[in-house]
């Protein structure tokens, strides 16, 4: 397939990386010489210098024959403009990177509609939602939701109290009959395998289990150190007013969070004070311990720490779970920095060019794949495909299916009910299956269900 | 200061009231009273005074703020002394500074009078004495600005000098369109409360009286007994949920008749003035419970009244307060000093600039637990300007300064010290009827010649809520 990428900041960097991986011809335009030397000089694209929202550019760089267009420079008018260029070429698919929440909101006068935009993707929101979603839920690092929530996939740090140190995936089983859920990944040391019957988990592994909505508070009960669990509103602490922060203070105080909001620029304190009805926002630096402590952040449930530095949001995180946060949550632009995560004892990394290249990526595959997830310091994926009718899958026993290696099919939905897949399980047509697949096999996953 | 520019709009306003005093003439030649010579002798006095300024003082027509101040100071006092002229050449009250005293109340819809009898006088100047309420209620200013185009530039700095309240709606882009939205919806509610009052028995005449005064929240009555002369639950009940409606910020009413009822409980400023209406009256319920009142659907009629009454400072009165126990008399007191919400008729602080110092001490001790946070003061999700948060601290510290400084004055004229407190609050106010000599069955015909000046320019202080009148006192906004 042809994709056009307008735009080689984070997002665009990252997108290039993967489609260029998957076999796709990605053609990149910028207006900076240094960044698309610096994309295909490592990436197999080619870069074509100029202004994404020019006609004459956009035909140098092939757009007649483009299938798919994706605008993701800093500016929205940019890639609104962009994207307006593209349906008069009539690219089938058209995606654009829009922050002002103006085009994005439901009620907007202007919508994707009308711009011709299929997809807007707003990368603060999406990494926003995410860090909601994992706050919300206690103990694990890594959430993502299929089947319109049904089906969850999470990830979990395995300590050394934790019940199922130690156990193979054997003797897992064994307990599991009241438990039910799959264990599709365990990450050691930057290493993301599919663990078969005798692998073992270990003290400081990732786990990634994919399991249904309804069975998760037995899950959490399993997966749990037996901590104390206070009677009181769960208590947050964000470090970092900007959109991030305001989005998230957003959600958890509608939620019933006790909230407090740092950020060490006065005017936009008062500014997020305007906009927020119950958080609490305190001026000050994310260092400023003494403060900090003053607020109560040694009983503080969860510490995100969402500043645009991410050696900031790094530092303060493990300062806040050294006076006795209970888990930190932190924002991570810069791709190298995003594995060490685990080993320093914070307990999820977000970025948000993966939140944001997720959403795309979903759009961008063709088959059935309907919602997808890409894992935190790995490239593996959880996808959602839909079971067509004419694939030759269907009504026959997975055993004597060759599924591809690399890959494990992690819950089948079914209308109303929903299964564990096992060996004698049969796909039907309108199925949607939860696949867990590591980098190397996701093109053979994908093929498996055309 | 443009002194020629202030003079001439007084030459437009006065034409206006030259307009206003005829309007009392055919109530005059229908009931035969008599006093149509005088209205018509004091609307030519205006108009020949009003054209003189008009055509004499010509010069640029640029409005700056202090202009703006000016203006509706000036015109507030010219209103009050031309439109006193009826009363004296009538011979209703022989004293031109007592009829300016009584006009000045009726224009700053305080209610305060210094008739002793009042069922005698002509019907025209009865009526006139509804239609000062009924003209000051919105404002004369506003209503100018309505009518007269040459005000368009510069209007805002004279609506705001004028419109009661911390800060003022535009409800459209022309000041223009927002003064005549205003007034409409101020007639129609009137044309309502007429058609009510008249269907619960009351002649045209009265019902039109009555209902000037109390959409205006003024409190002048055609009898000497005020409400209580009807003796009707029906007719208090009316006049309650009136005054009650005018206490409202009319920008609510305006939204509301557009379909938008949804907005009052929108309003931060409405909820509680609600919540202090119904707080107030179950409060004086209880007090009043068994010692002044034996059934409770009288008692109940009767608080509702009173509360309402006063906090919205309309001053009618169907029940002497003075009568009740202490604790009652001092919640009434209480509701004196706040007054209805801005934009409303009502005078007093404002529920608005009550609530906000009542936010803004709650963040002052906040501040002492967490020294770092950050906290703004919120008028429903909207954050309160720091502009407009320092105005109020100063509104209310001059708020009280003046009322602590005209009490003194009162009391150096002999008055005893619940009198003079009483008096200078219902004025202040703009609520008509205050405590002691000056309560509800009482008038302030006794209270020497030097308080009547003092109460008069406490009238003008509160309907213009101070700033407006006080800047005008300091040297240099006299200089260039």
């Amino acid at each position: 397939m042809k994709i056009l990428i307008v735009g080689v900041g984070q997002v665009g960097y990252f997108l290039c990386e993967r489609l260029s991986l998957e076999g796709h011809e990605v053609t990149l335009i910028d207006s900076s010489q240094e960044h698309l030397n610096r994309a295909s000089d490592r990436l197999n694209v080619l870069g074509i210098i100029g202004n994404g929202a020019s006609a004459e550019v956009l035909e140098q760089a092939g757009i007649k024959d483009a299938d798919i267009f994706i605008a993701v420079t800093d500016l929205d008018e940019v890639n609104i403009l962009a994207c307006l260029l593209a349906r008069e070429y009539q690219v089938p698919t058209r995606v654009a990177r829009v922050k002002n929440i103006e085009y994005t909101s439901q009620s907007a006068v202007l919508s994707k509609e009308k711009l011709g935009i299929d997809l807007l993707i707003n990368p603060d929101d999406a990494v926003a939602e995410e860090i909601v979603k994992i706050a919300c839920r206690s103990g694990s690092f890594d959430v993502a939701e299929f089947v319109e929530g049904q089906i969850q996939f999470l990830g979990y740090r395995i300590s050394e109290e934790s019940p199922l140190c130690n156990l193979t995936l054997k003797e897992l089983g064994e307990i599991r009959g009241i438990y039910r859920f799959v264990v599709t990944a365990i990450c050691r040391s930057g290493q993301t395998i599919i663990p078969r019957g005798d692998d073992s988990i270990k003290a400081g592994d990732s786990i990634f289990i994919i399991a249904h909505k309804k069975d998760l508070p037995s899950i959490q009960y399993l997966l749990q150190q037996k901590d104390a669990k206070p009677k009181r509103a769960p208590r947050v602490f964000i470090l970092g007013g900007g959109n991030i922060g305001l989005h998230i203070a957003r959600e958890l105080e509608q939620m019933g969070f006790t909230v407090r909001l740092i950020d060490k620029d006065e005017k936009r304190c008062e500014f997020l004070c305007g906009k927020l009805k119950r958080t609490l926002v305190i001026n000050t630096d994310g260092t400023d311990i003494r403060t900090l402590l003053d607020e109560g952040v040694d009983g503080a449930d969860v510490f995100i720490a969402v500043t645009d530095n991410d050696e900031t949001n790094i530092l303060c995180s493990l300062l806040a779970k050294q006076h006795g946060a209970r888990r930190s949550l932190t924002l991570v632009n810069k791709p190298e920095l995003l594995n060490l995560a685990p080993s320093l004892g914070i307990d999820a990394c977000i970025s948000p060019r993966q939140a944001a290249a997720g959403t795309i990526l979903k759009y961008v595959r063709r088959g059935g794949v309907i919602s997808l997830a890409a894992i935190e310091g790995s490239n593996a994926e959880v996808m959602e495909i839909l079971v067509k009718a004419d694939c030759g899958i269907i009504d026959t026993p997975l055993r004597k299916l060759h599924f591809p290696d690399g890959a494990i099919i992690g819950a089948v939905v079914r209308g109303e009910t929903y299964e564990i897949p096992t060996g004698d399980s049969q796909l039907q047509a309108g199925d949607r299956v939860v696949v867990f697949a590591l980098p190397g096999a996701l093109a053979k996953t994908e093929r498996f269900f055309e | 200061m443009n002194i020629l520019v202030t003079l001439r709009i007084q030459g437009a306003l006065l034409l206006f009231l030259a307009a206003a005093l005829l309007l009392p003439v055919p109530f005059s030649l229908y009931y035969a009273d008599g006093a149509a010579v005088s209205f018509v002798t004091s609307a030519s006095v205006a108009l020949v005074t009003g054209i003189l300024l008009f055509k004499g003082c010509r010069g640029s027509m640029e409005l700056s703020v202090r202009e703006g101040f000016a203006v509706v100071t000036f015109g507030w006092l010219f209103y009050a002394i031309f439109g006193a002229l009826p009363f004296v050449l009538s011979g209703a009250i022989p004293s031109f500074l007592d009829a300016v005293f009584e006009t000045m109340s009726g224009f700053t819809t305080t209610g305060s009078t210094i008739l002793t009898t009042i069922e005698g006088l002509p019907e025209s100047i009865l009526m006139w004495r509804a239609l000062t309420h009924w003209l000051g209620g919105m404002g004369i200013i506003v209503l100018s600005l309505a009518i007269l185009p040459m005000l368009g530039v510069g209007g805002m700095q004279l609506f705001k000098a004028e419109v009661p309240g911390p800060t003022a709606d535009r409800l459209k882009p022309r000041i223009q369109d927002t003064a005549k939205l205003l007034w409409g919806v101020y007639v129609l509610l009137t044309m309502v409360e007429v058609l009510l009052l008249m269907f619960g028995g009351m002649n045209f005449f009265d019902a039109l009286c009555h209902a000037f005064a109390t959409l205006a929240t003024g409190g002048f009555s055609t009898r000497n007994a005020s409400v209580a002369a009807y003796d009707s639950a029906y007719i208090d009940w009316v006049i309650t949920l009136f005054m009650f409606l005018a206490g409202i910020n009319f920008s609510l009413h305006y939204h509301a008749l557009r379909g938008k009822l949804g907005g009052y409980f929108r309003n931060e400023e409405f909820l509680s003035y609600l919540a202090i209406t119904l707080g107030g009256t179950a409060l004086l319920v209880y007090l009043n419970h068994g010692t002044v009142y034996a059934s409770l659907a009288d008692n109940l009629r009767f608080s509702a009244f009173q509360a309402t009454s006063i906090l919205t400072t309309t001053g009618f009165a169907t029940a002497d307060y003075e009568l009740w126990p202490v604790m009652a008399q001092y919640l009434l007191v209480f509701l004196m000093f706040i007054g209805g919400c801005a934009g409303s008729t009502g005078g007093g602080m404002k529920v608005a600039r009550v609530l906000l110092l009542f936010k803004h001490v709650q963040v002052q001790l906040f501040k002492l637990i967490h020294p770092k946070a950050v906290r703004l003061v919120k008028l429903g999700d909207t954050p309160v300007d720091r502009d407009v948060m320092q105005s109020i601290l100063g509104f209310f510290a001059l708020y009280m300064g003046v009322f602590v400084v005209a009490s003194f004055l009162m009391a150096a004229t002999g008055m005893d010290l619940v009198s003079s407190g009483g008096a200078v609050i219902a004025t202040l106010s703009n609520i008509g009827p205050g405590l002691g000599t000056v309560g509800p069955v009482d008038n302030f015909a006794h209270v020497p010649t030097f308080g009547k000046v003092v109460l008069t320019g406490c009238m003008l202080l509160g309907r213009l809520e101070l700033f407006t009148v006080l800047v005008l006192l300091f040297p240099s906004f006299w200089k260039k």
